[in-house]
């Protein structure tokens, strides 16, 4: 029983103390005894701001990168499931390069300043994510098939399109380029459990379809052909799985931009030392990726403080080294 | 399988119920806005801003944060230093400004963690900043004016009296901004007789030196140099950070070259070097100047010293 519940309890654990580190650490110093102050509703006494700085900062952007790393892992996860690809991270099929280029699209227009207009540039992200995964998903299809050769490599001829048009539009913009790019290199920047709230149906769809299937994503590890025979139907748990997995990416980068590595490396240190089951490789990676991001998000706000670094380059500094050393660890066991 | 599948359905509708009532978020605004209360000894002021928001103070604001350094600069200019408890990075005029707390602002991102705990009671946003900043900073409670960037001097004007009154300075603002006029007027009054307007290649980037980009039309330096007595080559291209390549350049051959990359490293020597610019007349008759790109490109009350700096490059010899 203990070596089903271990895992578990590790990566909870793992996630709680990067959360209370998240909410503990920030440019601001608040020492642990306000913290417990403020939380307990007790005024704080050595910084005036803690309760604002706490609640209105440093818990709704907590929340909102452990959901984003929670969904980027598990999409990440069952990407490489689903194209049996160790390559295969959330944005294979071009979620990224289309939210981008939903995004840069809304930021040249000058919405008016309300709760809509302010939604404008989240909600073109989410629409140009999943536009493209459409448009992907028909360029590959042949038939009543999908192969994922096909979807890779529309995936790949789509993305390098959007991204060209993306480069273009920010080249040609004048005032907007830092905040475009602001935006490419990921990170929270609001306040407020607007974002949260926004993301949470999606992500809740996406990721449960995905932790339901944990079962048939084993199955399709033994290539189309043995799955069918095993009683999969591929074509349409491929979809739904695809499906469910860009609604999460999407949902998750059209409020935090396009952060990289985190989707990809998660899943194999979960599948490096609890094995492959997808049954349990899923949550595991769900739960892993939450902490991850958490932690790379302490990081880029307080290494720098006042200055706020992007998300996605200290995940990709302080990951890979950290991926290449479980490897080098791990490189007497079988593996992929 | 059909289980399954009848499981996960009705989780997807039970989740979808539950997101479609949460996803519709009211205004998140109306619960943390502290409500202002009128002193009875000063007015209230109400105003609106950039982002055509109802800004309402109780008082003239007593700490200050700006997020953009032009912001900063008029906010110094009228008066208001001693109000000013942070400023974003970029901030460096006046030097005095510098002692007030960097609060972020590189690479598009501010530290919201510092700005609350400066307990502002105005934050000066500018077009550097975006309306999600604007909305996060309002969403923590905090007062927000978004000075919208001026596009003639009128409009420069203008901001420094709102932010003459936005912070009790108004008189001051309203003094600083008559100087200003006369200095305009001055050089206007110099430039006016004059009969020739050379030629004015101003250099914002040659990191590519066949392709630089430089200030095209509806931008400050475009404006400035035409009011200097001068003629923007850049002024026939379409948009405001213009690349122009070097065969238009060595066609509209400038008379001067003004060099605002200066502060980068760039040299009217560098400028001689590069291949292919040999021929250009400003080059030929050494007229390549460097300049303080800041005069020009910060929207405050220094503009006019960029204005009265390029009258002098342009014209030497009716400033003497």
């Amino acid at each position: 029983m203990s070596r089903r519940i271990l895992p578990y309890l590790w990566t909870l654990l793992f996630l709680a103390l990067a959360a209370l580190l998240s909410v503990a650490i920030g440019s601001v110093f608040i020492p642990l005894a306000d913290l417990w102050r403020v939380l307990t509703g007790q005024p704080p006494q050595t910084v005036s701001a803690a309760a604002t700085i706490i609640f209105e900062l440093r818990l709704p952007r907590t929340v909102l990168v452990l959901l984003t790393g929670a969904a980027l892992s598990g999409s990440g996860a069952a990407y490489q499931g689903l194209f049996r690809n160790p390559l295969a991270d959330p944005y294979l099929i071009g979620v990224a390069s289309g939210a981008g280029l939903g995004a840069i699209l809304a930021m040249s227009v000058h919405w008016p300043y309300s709760f809509w207009g302010l939604m404008a540039v989240p909600a073109a992200a989410f629409v140009g994510a999943l536009l493209t995964v459409f448009i992907v998903y028909s360029l590959a299809r042949l038939g009543k098939t999908v192969p994922t050769t096909n979807l890779i490599l529309a995936g790949v001829a789509f993305s390098s399109f959007a991204t060209a048009v993306t480069s273009f539009l920010m080249l040609r913009s004048t005032g907007e380029l830092r905040r475009a790019i602001a935006w490419m290199l990921g990170g929270a920047s609001q306040a407020g459990w607007g974002p949260v709230l926004s993301i949470l149906p999606y992500l809740a769809i996406g990721l449960g379809i995905l932790l339901l299937n944990g079962h048939a994503l084993n199955l399709l590890q033994f290539g189309d052909d043995q799955a069918q025979q095993l009683g999969l139907h591929v074509t349409r748990t491929r979809t739904l799985l695809l499906v469910a997995a860009s609604l999460a990416t999407a949902a998750a980068v059209s409020f935090s931009g396009t952060i990289g590595f985190v989707g990809l490396i998660v899943p194999h240190i979960m599948r490096l030392w609890f094995g492959a089951d997808y049954r349990r490789l899923l949550p595991l990676s769900l739960i892993a990726g939450a902490g991850t991001l958490l932690l790379a998000d302490v990081l880029a706000r307080s290494v720098l403080a006042p200055q706020e670094l992007p998300v996605g380059i200290v995940t990709a500094i302080a990951g890979a080294p950290f991926f290449l050393w479980v490897l080098r660890r791990a490189k007497n066991q079988g593996y992929w | 399988m059909f289980r399954k599948l009848f499981f996960a359905f009705l989780t997807i509708m039970l989740l979808a119920a539950c997101g479609s009532t949460l996803s519709v978020t009211p205004s998140p605004t109306a619960a943390q806005i502290p409500t202002a209360t009128a002193l009875p000894t000063s007015p209230s002021l109400a105003l609106t801003d950039g982002l055509n928001r109802s800004v309402t103070l109780p008082g003239p604001a007593q700490r200050v944060v700006s997020l953009a350094p032009s912001n900063t600069e008029i906010l110094f200019a009228v008066g208001a230093g001693a109000q000013v408890v942070g400023r974003d990075s970029f901030s460096d005029y006046p030097a005095e400004a510098k002692s007030a707390q960097d609060v972020g602002g590189s690479m598009g991102k501010y530290d919201s963690e510092a700005i609350v705990a400066l307990h502002p009671d105005l934050v000066l946003a500018g077009e550097i900043n975006t309306p999600e900043q604007v909305s996060s900073l309002e969403q923590l409670g905090l007062t927000v004016y978004y000075l919208k960037n001026p596009v003639t001097l009128e409009e420069m004007y203008a901001n420094v009296e709102t932010v003459g009154s936005l912070t009790g300075h108004a008189d001051q603002a309203r003094t600083l901004v008559d100087s200003l006029k006369t200095r305009v007027a001055a050089v206007d009054a110099v430039i006016a007789p004059l009969d020739s307007r050379p030629t004015v290649y101003y250099e914002l980037d040659a990191s590519d030196p066949t392709k630089p980009y430089t200030a095209g039309p509806g931008t400050f330096v475009d404006l400035l140099i035409s009011r200097a007595g001068g003629q923007n080559i850049g002024n026939s291209l379409t948009s405001q950070w213009a690349q122009i390549s070097l065969e238009q350049l060595v066609v509209a051959n400038p008379s001067i070259i003004v060099l605002g990359d200066s502060a980068y490293g760039m040299t009217p020597d560098s400028v001689k070097a590069r291949t292919g610019w040999g021929g250009l007349a400003a080059v030929q008759s050494g007229q390549i100047y460097p300049f303080d790109d800041n005069l020009v490109s910060r929207p405050g009350p220094r503009l006019v010293d960029g204005l009265e700096a390029l009258a002098k490059l342009l014209h030497p010899g009716a400033f003497k």
